[in-house]
């Protein structure tokens, strides 16, 4: 008897010639991509009858090794896009894999707008607080005071709160949680898979090579994924926490979902 | 016999619905008198200060150039539009105006028609139908439409609510040129 | 899955309003998207463009399309490109400025050659007056290697006409194609005939045959563009920007690469007869020719009636599309005559083309105005006389 070969079954949604994937060592994106796969099977989904889409960033190459109809390297369109696609096939599941520049950056209208319309989609956004694949220059997700590579000095910017965002726009169902929290992400993706309506998974993720080197002055993924998990906290500690101690962080968990009429374009009923 | 082509120019003041006759005037010679026609309007700045004016190229064959640089009939339905655009009738052309609206006539015109279509609306029971009182004119004394063809291209083109109004000014206007003889074979 | 197919016939053929109609050209070139079977339309407000939004979002929903009005005109063209690959035929409608924020939507459909046609009432500097200053924004616009398809309507009839050409050649090639229309045809009302449905020739993309394992999403010879594929059947195709390769993977294989962008490029170079269109009007004696393209062909024509009453033989060559230069056409008439005027409403850009392709067998004359308004003829006349004392 040889030893088996122990293959991941989640791999039968991935593409091989694909990998090895690109992402460096330590990254949170191959943990999101796990997560997002565990969804699938637990909802016995197909991403081949599904579209992905991708901007640019390195989170938008999450959807590049999945077996799917995918849409790919324009920075900030996604949600544009989909709203064509959507028009033509609103029964075709769309799901967006976007950074947090691609998102509420450059594409930072698509998405209040899509939000407002809610416009039956999932979007899986991967907050790494930098914009990673340009070499690490400051986002509007970036907490204050980091240095960046074009915050050489410490950030002199508030930083999005997206969860908050979204929902004031309009998201019907939003929720915020870490990579050092699978079983929550993959839940919560299943529930973004199951909801009619704009869905915003927005998972805080380490980026070692950049945010961790430059702002944190550490490469180590575990010690930036620490440094995650000490400034977020759980939304239901929120009345049991002081101001003072809650400065600074962001809250985690399922903030709203909701039935809400979808998105369809004009229509003649009214 | 009307000669071809016919460069008309309306000018008045905004409201008073000068587009829409110049509109439907093109409306009825094309699609009910088998014309040719070309309908365009100030826009831009010079829309601007109130004063609107459409033109209206009519032919018996495709139209080439859509300006015309001297018009052969122009109607005037307000002084200052009157004062902007007289310059741009031919000398041997023909002016129509509201007597009621354009009192000061500084450039005599040889051939001036002089139609009351604001009385004639007032009398009907509604001023604003003035511009339906021209365009009935017009048809008639151009001789280029059958007055039920015109009817039809007013109930397709007015609001149902004001079709009977519009209707018995369009008649108006051609009962006028009628009992005034008045016709332009230009 | 419910796909929205262009044109299920029966339904379509109660698209068209076929007759005689005095139609505003911005209507007539709605008319004309809806008649190729337009199912999708988004677009952003700019005058002189917005009758066009405004029919389509009356018309869309009557003939079971879509309307939206996107935030802003990246919306508009990246909506339009995600609906292109998910099957339908789609259109967007803008005016110069707001057609600088669309040609990053419009490279994206370059690339991976998605048919979408875009409808350009240009206009001048914030405000409506006519203008043909974008006439290199039309070619040149975005980056990347490709070749654009940019035809030219000169009346609301052409307005009507071109619009349906522009859907074929946009689903034959796979290629953006673009409306070229300004003020004064735009906003110009004029007589429309709509003939019956069963006359109105379309081509509709192609759709693969082959099963998923077999497509090459990007395998097409170097003249021709690949088929489609439906979204969401395992056809599994990558639509990235980036250079990609037969099967859609992100290449940067230099050899790749450059067979990509030979393809892209190839396709529209190498059938420019199928392509271009132009028409002459009396230049079978003619010694000088007007050359021109769009509206200015109208007081062109004019121009050389009365150059002719006056004994100057001129006649005219109507380029119906400008990209890709018809060249044979404007080659031939550049050996029959001993000079050409390149008219147009702008400072002069075309007629670089033109003397490019002219090639020093007859002088080009530029007869250029940029002052909002469209040329009269006897200005153009004028300019005729005095290049031919």
């Amino acid at each position: 008897m040889g030893e088996e070969l122990k293959i991941n079954p989640l791999r039968k949604f991935l593409r091989k010639e694909k990998l090895p994937h690109f992402f460096c060592a330590g990254c949170g994106c191959g943990q999101v991509l796990n997560y997002y796969t565990q969804a699938l099977d637990a909802l016995n989904m197909d991403p081949e009858k599904m579209l992905h889409i991708g901007g640019v960033g390195c989170t938008a190459r999450i959807p590049i090794y999945l077996k799917t109809d995918m849409f790919h390297g324009v920075h900030g369109r996604t949600l544009a896009w989909a709203t064509g696609v959507k028009m033509t096939q609103p029964d075709l599941p769309v799901v967006i894999f976007a950074g947090d520049g691609d998102l509420v950056s450059i594409g930072g209208n698509h998405m209040i707008q899509s939000c407002r319309r809610n416009l039956d989609v999932t979007v899986v956004m991967v907050n790494n607080m930098n914009f990673a694949m340009t070499g690490g220059q400051v986002a509007p997700t970036t907490p204050e005071e980091s240095v960046t590579m074009t915050t050489p000095y410490g950030s002199g910017e508030p930083r999005f709160d997206v969860c908050r965002l979204a929902m004031a726009a309009g998201a019907s169902h939003v929720e915020r949680w870490t990579t050092a929290q699978p079983v929550q992400c993959k839940l919560a993706m299943e529930r973004a898979l199951q909801h009619k309506g704009f869905s915003l998974i927005e998972i805080v993720s380490q980026c070692p090579t950049h945010y961790g080197r430059y702002a944190l002055k550490t490469g180590d993924p575990v010690k930036v994924m620490n440094y995650i998990q000490s400034n977020t906290y759980a939304k239901e500690q929120s009345e049991r926490m002081t101001d003072e101690e809650k400065e600074g962080k962001l809250p985690l968990g399922m903030f709203i979902c909701e039935e809400k009429p979808v998105y369809a374009g004009t229509n003649m009923a009214f | 016999m009307l000669q071809y082509p016919q460069k008309i120019s309306l000018c008045g003041f905004g409201g008073q619905g000068i587009i829409l006759t110049a509109v439907m005037l093109g409306t009825a010679a094309v699609t009910k008198g088998g014309l040719y026609a070309v309908q365009t309007q100030s826009y831009g700045s010079e829309a601007r200060g109130g004063q609107c004016q459409a033109e209206l190229i009519i032919d018996k064959s495709p139209i080439n150039s859509p300006v015309a640089e001297k018009k052969n009939l122009l109607v005037a339905m307000f002084q200052t539009a009157y004062e902007k655009y007289i310059t741009t009738l031919s000398p041997d052309g023909v002016l129509v105006i509201d007597p009621q609206l354009v009192t000061d006539l500084s450039v005599p015109v040889e051939h001036t028609f002089a139609i009351p279509a604001t009385q004639i609306a007032v009398d009907l029971g509604n001023r604003m139908a003035a511009n339906m009182v021209v365009l009935g004119f017009l048809s008639e004394c151009l001789g280029i439409l059958q007055e039920n063809d015109l009817i039809d291209v007013v109930k397709t083109q007015v609001n149902p609510r004001f079709v009977e109004l519009n209707i018995k000014a369009v008649q108006a206007g051609i009962a006028y040129a009628k009992e005034h003889d008045l016709y332009y074979h230009g | 899955m419910s796909i929205i197919r262009a044109n299920q016939l029966d339904a379509w053929e109660k698209c068209v309003d076929t007759g005689v109609h005095f139609m505003l050209g911005n209507y007539a070139l709605v008319e004309g998207a809806i008649s190729a079977g337009c199912n999708f339309f988004a677009g952003y407000p700019i005058t002189p463009a917005n009758e066009i939004s405004e029919r389509m979002s009356q018309r869309l929903p009557q003939v079971g399309g879509k309307f939206v009005q996107g935030e802003d005109e990246l919306c508009s063209v990246f909506a339009l490109a995600g609906a292109s690959l998910a099957g339908a035929k789609v259109m967007t409608a803008t005016a110069s400025a707001g057609f600088n924020y669309m040609q990053e939507g419009l490279g994206y459909c370059y690339t991976i050659e998605a048919p979408i046609v875009i409808a350009d009432v240009m206009r001048t500097r914030g405000d409506n007056f006519a203008t043909y200053a974008d006439v290199y924004q039309l070619r040149y616009g975005c980056s990347g290697d490709y070749e654009a398809i940019v035809v030219c309507p000169a009346s609301v009839q052409e307005l009507y006409d071109y619009t349906i050409w522009a859907f074929n050649l946009a689903e034959k090639y796979r290629n953006p194609v673009i409306v070229m229309s300004e003020a004064t045809i735009a906003l110009m009302r004029e007589r429309l005939e709509i003939p019956t449905a069963e006359k109105i020739e379309l081509f509709n993309r192609k759709y693969t045959t082959a099963a998923p394992a077999d497509y090459l999403p990007f395998g097409a010879p170097e003249n021709g563009c690949p088929d489609f594929a439906p979204l969401g059947k395992g056809y599994k195709t990558i639509y990235s920007l980036n250079p990609h390769n037969e099967k859609g993977g992100i290449d940067w294989d230099p050899d790749e690469f450059e067979r990509l962008y030979k393809r892209v490029c190839g396709k529209i170079r190498e059938n420019e007869d199928d392509i271009c269109r132009t028409e002459s009007f009396m230049m079978d004696d003619a010694e000088y020719a007007i050359v021109t393209y769009g509206s200015e062909t109208r007081p062109s024509i004019e121009a050389a009636q009365m150059a002719r009453e006056s004994g100057i033989k001129v006649g005219v060559l109507k380029l119906c599309n400008i990209w890709p230069v018809p060249e044979k056409a404007i080659r031939e008439v550049a050996g029959n005559v001993t000079k050409i005027f390149a008219v147009e409403m702008n400072m002069g850009r075309y007629v670089n083309e033109i003397t490019r392709v002219a090639g020093g067998k007859c002088p080009v004359v530029s007869v250029t105005k940029n002052r909002g308004q469209i040329h009269t003829s006897a200005e153009i006349f004028r300019a005729i006389r005095e290049e031919t004392k």
